[in-house]
Formats: structure tokens, sequence, C-alpha cells
């Protein structure tokens, strides 16, 4: 990441000095910062809401049961999860709700309790790999941060993003549970 | 509409479940507030430097120069800060979007397909370093190509599907 902002600034600076517009450096600069305070206020809305309509699914018990059903496909993928499926099934279960915010507590209690019972410190197991791949592939149910922002930025048709996204990350974790099941089960049948 | 319904069941549900919506909903609405806290220092960052790099011109010159290999995969040159970020940042990324919002509309075609490529791929490398860093892994073995892997199909699946719902 710092690579990425040191080139822009870098670039931007370089690129207004050759042109002669050096001057709008700092307008440019500022005007940006202050974006970010109206991005904030339109990302403000969609946070608010559905992170308070995600705590009364969570307070319904809606959570827990899209974290049951997906039990048995957590079995096939961490066998020797434990006490941490839970957590596991916690964290999965927010992301597909689009709230990556709300999912990383529970991701990191189930990295904590994987590593509890994981023989070589320092080294990954196969479950924390796993994890940590699905995390990066996550399916995406709905994905309501995005929703909100595009309501918020004035889209007429906020939702009609929701099934090519939702196709588009299926295809994603279809990928990272065969490269899962694959790189696991040697070392398995090893072991 | 399907959100509206979508919400209508839940409060519906949550009312069945006797749960207390009102108090519920604050709650949740309360831990907004210091997400917004953090994610400002790095959209400031971003959106000054991205302002800038485009203001300056450089945007224009780096699109011009890489538009003959954009156009060749069909790519918007517009989306490239986005999935430049996408890997490292979720605050960057939601700034490079918001900026596509603002210069095309979250409605065009670019618009939409920055919205599906941002929704179906996820922080790569922020998450591998905090979830891994968490515990103090040092040996990833498979993880990290395993990722990429992933994150390459969302790409190509998200440009593919933006392509064929979008036209």
């Amino acid at each position: 990441m710092n690579i990425v902002i040191l080139f822009l600034l870098l670039a931007g600076i370089g690129v207004s000095l050759l042109s002669g517009t050096a001057d709008g450096v700092l307008t440019a600069l500022q005007g940006g910062a202050s974006d970010a305070i109206q991005t904030v206020l339109r990302l403000s809305g969609a946070y608010l809401v559905w992170m308070g309509l995600m705590n009364v699914a969570e307070k319904a018990g809606l959570i827990r049961s899209l974290s049951r059903l997906l039990s048995p496909a957590l079995s096939l993928l961490f066998p020797n999860a434990g006490k941490a499926k839970e957590a596991i099934s916690l964290n999965l279960a927010a992301n597909m709700l689009g709230m990556g915010n709300a999912a990383t507590p529970y991701g990191l209690k189930a990295m904590r309790l994987l590593n509890e019972s994981n023989p070589y410190a320092g080294v990954a197991t196969d479950e924390m790999c796993t994890l940590l791949v699905i995390n990066a592939s996550c399916l995406e149910l709905f994905p309501t941060t995005l929703i909100g922002l595009r309501a918020s930025c004035g889209s007429a048709r906020p939702a009609a993003v929701v099934l090519p996204t939702l196709l588009s990350s299926l295809a994603a974790t279809l990928v990272a549970v065969v490269l899962c099941l694959t790189f696991t089960h040697p070392c398995r049948s090893r072991s | 509409m399907p959100v509206a319904i979508l919400i209508l069941l839940l409060l519906i549900c949550a009312a069945f479940r006797r749960v207390n919506v009102f108090q519920a909903f604050c709650e949740g609405a309360a831990q907004a507030l210091p997400l917004m806290k953090t994610i400002l220092p790095t959209l400031a960052v971003f959106s000054a430097a991205m302002a800038l790099f485009r203001h300056s011109g450089a945007f224009d010159l780096l699109s011009s120069f890489l538009s003959p290999a954009f156009h060749a995969l069909r790519v918007d040159p517009a989306l490239v800060p986005l999935l430049v970020v996408r890997p490292f940042s979720g605050s960057a990324a939601l700034a490079a979007l918001t900026d596509i919002f603002t210069q095309y509309g979250p409605d065009s075609r670019v618009g939409l397909t920055a919205s599906v490529l941002l929704g179906s791929s996820e922080t790569v490398f922020y998450t591998l370093a905090l979830y891994f860093g968490s515990v103090g892994i040092k040996k990833t073995r498979f993880a990290v190509p395993a990722a990429l892997a992933a994150l390459f199909t969302s790409v190509v699946t998200g440009l593919l599907f933006s392509s064929l719902f979008f036209g």
C-alpha cells in the first residue's frame, strides 16, 4: 500500500511540475482529503442502517441459523476444526452478508482456537490455510455495504449488482474450495 | 424492491421472536461510528493521492499508455485504481469506488462493473497479514497462491458477468 500511495503522490507531483500546474497540487490534495469526509458521510447511512439491522438479525438468531446451514460444508472443509468451528461459521456467515468488519473478530478468534491445537508453532495448519483462503474469496450472498453506498451515491437500481456479484464470488469460492481440498488431501492421507 | 422485502421479512421475523428491535438496532448502529473513525485516515490519504494523480494529468498519461492493453481485454481503464488497491485495503477500494461513482455515476457501465468487482473480491493481503499475524504464523504453505487464485477468478468472472448483465 505504501508503494501505491508513494507512486500516486510522486507521479502526481512530478507531472504537475512538468506541465506547469504545480500551483494546483495543494488544492487537489486538500480537495481529495475532504472528499474522504464526503465518502464517510455517504457510507454512514449504509453502516448505521446495516449494522443496526444486522444486530437485529443476530438477536433474532438468523446469523446463527445461517451458520447452522453452513455446518455440513464446514465439516468437509475443516475436519479437524474442533471448538473453532462455531467461530468459523459465524465468521463466514457475517462475510456472506457483506459485513467484512463484523466478520473479522470471529475470524481472529477462530485463528486463535485453531492455533491452540497447532503442533508446529509458526506453521499454518490445513484448517488455518483453508479459513484464510475461504475468507479471501468469500461468497457474497448480499453485499450490504456496497448496496448502501450505491444508494447514497444516487443509484436508481442499487441492488442491480447483487446477482452478478453473487455469481462472480461463487466462482471464486468454488476455485478456493477445490484448491483447498486438493492441497489438504495428500497431507491428510500421510498423517 | 428485493431489499425492501428482505428488510420487511427480517423485521417480521425479529418481532415474531420477541426481539427488542429498537434496542438491537441502536446497539448495532452504535458500532458504526468507531468503524467510520477507523476508515477515515486511509480514505483521506487515498482520496488525496487519487485527486492529485487525476488533476495533474498523470492518470490520463497512464491510461493512454495502458489503454491498448485494456482495450484488448475490454476493461475500462477507469477501473485500474480500484483493481490495484482492492487486495490491500478495503477503505482505499471504497474510496476508488466512490471516485468512479462521482465521475461516471453508480448506474453507468463502469460504475456497475466496479461495484461487482468490489463486491466479489476481498482484501487478500490485508486478511493474510491480519489473520496469520495475529497467531504468529510464518510459514503460510498453500494459503497465498490459493488466495491469489481466488482473487484472480473473482476479477475475471466479475468482468465477465458484468458484461453479460450490463452489456
